[in-house]
């Protein structure tokens, strides 16, 4: 397991780091420095995308690229109260329901703040079955007015989950920001070793905004033939739901995605792909679900488009402040990815 | 270590009522420079004893509660989660919490407890606060495993690591009743080197949250003339009511008056933080408080009880939030009464 072992490391470094779409700024500097000692070139756009190259010991036809967006989901300040309370908008999707009793970072000062409700003894049974709405709460940072909350704090700032990376349970880690991380680390780990042939990494920002506009204008410029998206994707075996429900499951292996609502994946590349992957025992799953959508949307039409593939690790529970993964998992997708970069190329 | 940090160890520590021994060695501890003598008795209660010496002196006791509310684990499901019910807990805090399982095999372990997935809703789903008894706690096993680690009947916490907000106040888990105790301690700091006229003891109570038994005990054993439950009250937040009864965050001790704490006690306690201008807020208690006082009063052939309360915000949640001027306010008129109850004093 050394190879999840890194990944691991890398993965905590860049879980610490805050950034909803617009504000990569943190996590892009934590990856520059992880990946410049081994990138050949290093770039960032007007999006904020980070582009990597890599050369490999050969040169590529046409350009691969391997993408995965920096951007986590968060909060940003919509307004504050008379009584120095944050009112807040979600940056990218996220359940009201998993907003309650969460410790937040606030702004740029980074700032503890919580989300809470009044307590229970309050309350009545049929109130305590609602659940309020994103509108109806607010961040509290300990401001008794509007004046003493703008010393800290304006419209505009974003606010993140604080929930650290920890290790539990058998091989288990949970942090906030895992989606879509994971993906950033495994690439930073391929970075980290030698490449058959040349190779991008596209580091993208607003992806959890919807648009997948960061990876459409990396994709305009690099006009890859070949993509690779590495994400973390929602794992729901978990009790309740029915086997056929889970999506995917972990302790399972990498994920393989065949088709969602933002792109159809190359079948005859997956099968290429994964047969070599049975081959040389790369534990993988298919994605058992049509939901969603990722980069890949922006890549595979992106210029004259290109063919490509979707891989993810089985992530329980994204979009709140407790991802988890599974460390076995990680292992399957970096082996995936690197087994990818080597055997995808148009070279004769 | 300052009275702030004081109140973040006791609050990070883990205590649910009929467990609450590791806190108890906590409190003890901290307790142990202030006092003749520490002891924990069989419930987990603790108990300091400072005398003054004089015959016939009267006895103060001081309460704070050291329980925290919690969880119980009712079931392993055959994936190894752990399905459980909560004691005291609104169940709208859970979807996307870390819970502390105090198991009996390897201590204290991480678990998580999981949303329901987007793609599984159907529209509107996200305004229904999910029932307890549908959700789970990962902790990242299989039923094998699980059922080596976790026993039915093993407690859960919140888990917080405790932290400062704006305008020194400190935010955390178990601050109920914790930062009490800490009150206490605050108080008996503020009386070193002084001359009482009145013994005191000191406790840090368990199973409050399940009844006040540990404060019953407490009290058929120690006997107290005068008995002062100091535990919390809601401190106003942003989603109140109108009708809600709350007090300000920052306002000082609130003193309850009604019979469960005894309004001649309540008024010599107000008339004493007047006159040492310490800053004071009142609560109408007409029957039950909800605090230790209930089950203190009773005891035996009874004693003469009163609540004093620590303003707190989110009461219950693992993100409660308290001011650092209303502990040392508390801190400092059970310093000043301790100081006032001389021979002569009577309700």
């Amino acid at each position: 397991m050394c190879d999840a072992n890194r990944v691991t490391e890398i993965l905590k470094i860049l879980c610490a780091c805050d950034g909803v779409a617009g504000y990569e700024d943190e996590v892009r500097q934590a990856i520059e420095n992880l990946a410049a000692p081994h990138a050949d070139q290093m770039m960032t756009d007007a999006l904020g995308n980070l582009l990597v190259f890599k050369k490999g010991r050969q040169h590529r036809e046409k350009p691969l690229a391997v993408c995965a967006h920096m951007d986590e989901v968060g909060f940003m300040v919509r307004e504050i109260t008379e009584k120095g309370m944050l009112k807040f908008l979600t940056v990218g999707s996220i359940d009201p329901r998993v907003m309650i009793g969460r410790k937040l970072r606030v702004g740029p000062k980074k700032l503890p703040g919580v989300i809470s409700l009044k307590a229970i003894h309050l309350t009545t049974p049929k109130e305590r079955a609602v659940a309020p709405s994103a509108g109806s709460l607010y961040i509290d940072i300990g401001a008794r007015s509007r004046a003493e909350a703008e010393q800290y704090v304006q419209i505009g700032d974003p606010c993140y989950f604080d929930s650290p990376f920890e290790e539990f349970g058998n091989g288990r880690i949970k942090s906030k920001a895992i989606d879509d991380r994971i993906g950033c680390a495994v690439m930073v780990a391929l970075l980290e070793e030698e490449l058959p042939y040349d190779t991008w990494f596209v580091f993208a920002t607003n992806e959890e905004i919807g648009g997948n506009r960061g990876a459409l204008v990396a994709a305009n410029r690099l006009q890859p033939g070949h993509f690779l998206v590495i994400e973390g994707t929602t794992a729901c075996d978990v009790p309740d739901v029915p086997a056929h429900g889970h999506s995917c499951t972990q302790e399972k292996g990498c994920v393989v995605s065949i088709l969602d609502k933002g792109s159809v994946y190359s079948r005859p590349l997956i099968n290429q792909i994964t047969a070599k992957a049975d081959a040389e025992g790369i534990r993988w799953q298919y994605r058992r679900s049509a939901n969603g959508f990722t980069d890949a949307r922006a890549l595979h039409i992106a210029a004259a488009g290109a063919r490509g593939m979707g891989i993810a690790t089985p992530t329980r529970y994204i979009h709140c402040a407790v991802n988890v993964v599974c460390k076995c998992d990680i292992e399957s997708v970096l082996q995936m990815a690197r087994l990818f970069v080597k055997e995808c190329h148009d070279n004769a | 270590m300052t009275l702030k940090e004081k109140i973040k160890t006791l609050g990070n520590a883990y205590g649910v009522s009929g467990d609450e021994f590791a806190v108890a060695r906590l409190a003890a501890g901290m307790l142990e420079p202030y006092v003749d003598r520490v002891e924990i008795d069989k419930f987990g209660n603790v108990a300091g004893y400072k005398s003054c010496g004089k015959p016939g002196a009267k006895t103060l006791m001081l309460d704070a509660h050291i329980d925290e509310i919690g969880f119980l684990v009712t079931g392993i499901t055959k994936e190894g989660f752990l399905r459980f019910v909560g004691m005291g807990v609104d169940q709208r805090m859970l979807p996307g919490s870390t819970l502390n399982v105090m198991t009996h095999t390897r201590g204290n372990i991480l678990g998580v407890v999981g949303a329901v997935p987007p793609h599984l809703q159907a529209p509107g789903d996200n305004t229904r606060a999910l029932p307890i008894e549908k959700l789970y706690v990962d902790i990242g096993m299989s039923y094998e495993e699980a059922c080596q680690t976790v026993r039915i009947g093993d407690y859960m916490t919140f888990t917080s690591q405790a932290f400062d907000l704006l305008g020194d106040q400190v935010c955390g888990k178990s601050l109920d009743d914790r930062a009490c105790f800490c009150c206490l301690l605050h108080a008996l700091e503020l009386l070193q080197g002084k001359t009482l006229d009145v013994d005191l003891v000191i406790l840090g109570t368990t199973k409050e949250e399940i009844g006040g038994h540990g404060a019953s005990y407490r009290t058929y054993v120690d006997h107290p003339d005068l008995a002062i439950a100091i535990d919390v009250c809601h401190a106003r937040t942003d989603d109140n009511l109108p009708g809600d009864r709350v007090q300000e965050l920052g306002g000082g001790p609130v003193i309850a008056v009604g019979t469960n704490s005894v309004p001649r006690f309540a008024r010599k306690v107000m008339e004493l933080a007047r006159a040492k201008q310490i800053p004071f807020q009142l609560s109408a208690a007409p029957a039950a408080t909800g605090t230790n006082a209930w089950s203190m009063q009773i005891v035996g052939e009874g004693c003469a009880t009163l609540v004093i309360s620590l303003p707190l915000k989110y009461m219950h949640s693992p993100v409660e939030v308290l001011k650092m001027s209303d502990v040392e306010n508390v801190g400092r008129l059970l310093a000043e009464l301790a100081m006032d109850i001389d021979g002569r004093w009577h309700l």
